[in-house]
């Protein structure tokens, strides 16, 4: 525990100032742990550290093939694609007409929140392995589910009660 | 953490007159490999045996040091921490590649490293390993002679290290089985002689057939680093895109349905880490790219 709580740092210092107490001259050792000290400036803490090598079944056992989930592998990716394409004309044509009609307006924002979620899946997808860390992996999820909610309800209202994202920023935009 | 750091560079193999006596015994030097108990009484003259050695070079001609820092872990002792071994070669005496190096090394001093190779012409695939942070094979790089840095050879990253350089790559292969890898076919050739292909369809396998399955291109790909367990990797989606791009091959559909669900082909992020490292220049994120694009509106 003691090693966790002192930082790196410290323990370099301690460890050149006994040093330097030694006859043998010690400034090579001083510069380089200052350059580590200097490199490493933060305690280095070992997160998710690698598992022990497990193999399933035998060496000459191929590994599982899940069953096709279309619905999460090649509609998935082109439904991705093709909501991230539209979204290019769609950002551009406010600063050609100037405005976007609410409609539009509309479906630009259902698009970026779907989007964004579908980014952020990605990155707890690979971030947060379910064999590795289950529990962290669905924690994330549902908060990103939640996120997405709330953000949508946001829009919603601003979009219905308001003036819209795109009047907005063109309001505040000075440039 | 200090024993990854190198912070002399160890004489070894000397041939100073005063230490020849001491050293007559090549392997004794295997074991010197303490860095931190000697380092603060050889910070002050590192390399010594540079000038020996220069007063001793029979070609006459200047020598070339040259230091290689070596991964070092030795399953043997598992506590032990992995360690960076200097080794300084002249290059004057050595192979103009990294694996005449590595066998320099370990024929002359220190028969305790441990490394894979065979073909020594990049065939085989065996010597892939991470040499100045990139993933090659030592046969095919090489050691860069107008450059004085030292050179750090790693096993490749991200692997279960077995010893030394040897990475455990029974996942790798693994996983190549999985996509089953041969010509699966039931219809017979028309003349009952073996299977042929236009020249337009040989073509297509250029680019694909080449590769060895070193895998360097998989243990660089940042996706394969966080999934392995689930992502197939890059070496293994070319494989697969090879055998989908083979005319005489009737289970395209199979094949596809295989990559089709969340992790096998879809994690995919385009990085090209693995185009950029691969050895033989093929191009498997191209290969990837292809597989995508023939599987995007399919079920």
């Amino acid at each position: 525990m003691a090693s966790i709580a002192r930082p790196v740092l410290l323990r370099q210092a301690a460890a050149v100032s006994r040093l330097s107490a030694a006859p043998a001259g010690p400034s090579v050792l001083l510069k380089n742990t200052a350059r580590v000290a200097a490199f490493h400036a933060t305690s280095r803490r070992n997160l998710l550290p690698p598992l022990p090598q497990k193999v399933e079944g035998s060496v000459n056992d191929p590994v599982r093939v899940p069953p096709p989930n279309p619905a999460h592998g090649s509609y998935h990716w082109t439904f991705e694609r093709l909501v991230g394409a539209s979204l290019v004309p769609l950002t551009l044509t406010p600063f050609a007409a100037g405005s976007l009609n609410p409609g539009m307006d509309a479906v630009l924002m259902g698009l970026i929140v779907i989007h964004s979620h579908l980014g952020f899946q990605n990155i707890i997808i690979d971030y947060l392995p379910k064999r590795r860390t289950p529990k962290s992996r669905k924690a994330a999820m549902w908060g990103l589910n939640l996120a997405t909610a709330l953000v949508a309800l946001g829009l919603y209202e601003f979009e219905t009660t308001d003036v819209g994202v795109t009047e907005a920023i063109k309001r505040i935009w000075h440039a | 953490m200090a024993s990854l750091r190198s912070s002399t560079s160890r004489i070894l193999g000397s041939a100073r007159p005063s230490l020849r006596f001491a050293s007559s015994q090549v392997r004794a030097f295997a074991s010197v490999s303490d860095l931190s108990k000697e380092a603060s009484q050889n910070q002050s003259k590192t390399n010594l045996s540079d000038g020996a050695k220069a007063s001793n070079t029979a070609s006459g001609d200047k020598p070339r040091m040259k230091t290689f820092q070596i991964y070092r872990w030795n399953p043997e002792n598992p506590t032990e921490k992995p360690r960076m071994q200097s080794y300084t070669l002249d290059l004057n005496k050595t192979g103009p590649m990294v694996l005449d190096a590595l066998i320099r090394v370990k024929n002359e001093l220190d028969p305790t490293l441990t490394f894979r190779r065979s073909c020594r012409e990049g065939i085989c695939g065996s010597c892939a390993m991470n040499i100045n942070g990139t993933n090659t094979l030592a046969c095919l790089c090489r050691i860069p002679a107008e450059d004085s840095h030292d050179m750090k050879i790693y096993p490749l990253p991200h692997t279960y290290v077995v010893k030394d350089l040897v990475p455990d790559l029974t996942l790798f292969y693994k996983q190549y089985k999985s996509i089953k890898p041969y010509l699966q076919r039931d219809t017979p050739s028309p003349d009952g002689k073996e299977y042929r292909q236009s020249k337009a369809d040989r073509r297509k396998l250029d680019g694909l057939y080449e590769c060895i399955l070193c895998a360097c291109c998989s243990t660089s790909c940042p996706s394969y680093w966080w999934n392995s367990e689930e992502y197939l990797g890059p070496a293994i989606l070319l494989q697969s895109y090879r055998w989908l791009a083979d005319s005489r091959d009737e289970r395209h559909e199979e094949r596809k349905q295989a990559l089709n669900n969340e992790m096998n082909l879809y994690r995919c992020h385009t990085i090209l880490n693995c185009t950029r490292t691969c050895p033989k220049g093929l191009n498997p994120g191209l290969a990837i790219a292809e597989i995508k694009k023939e599987m995007a509106f399919s079920a």
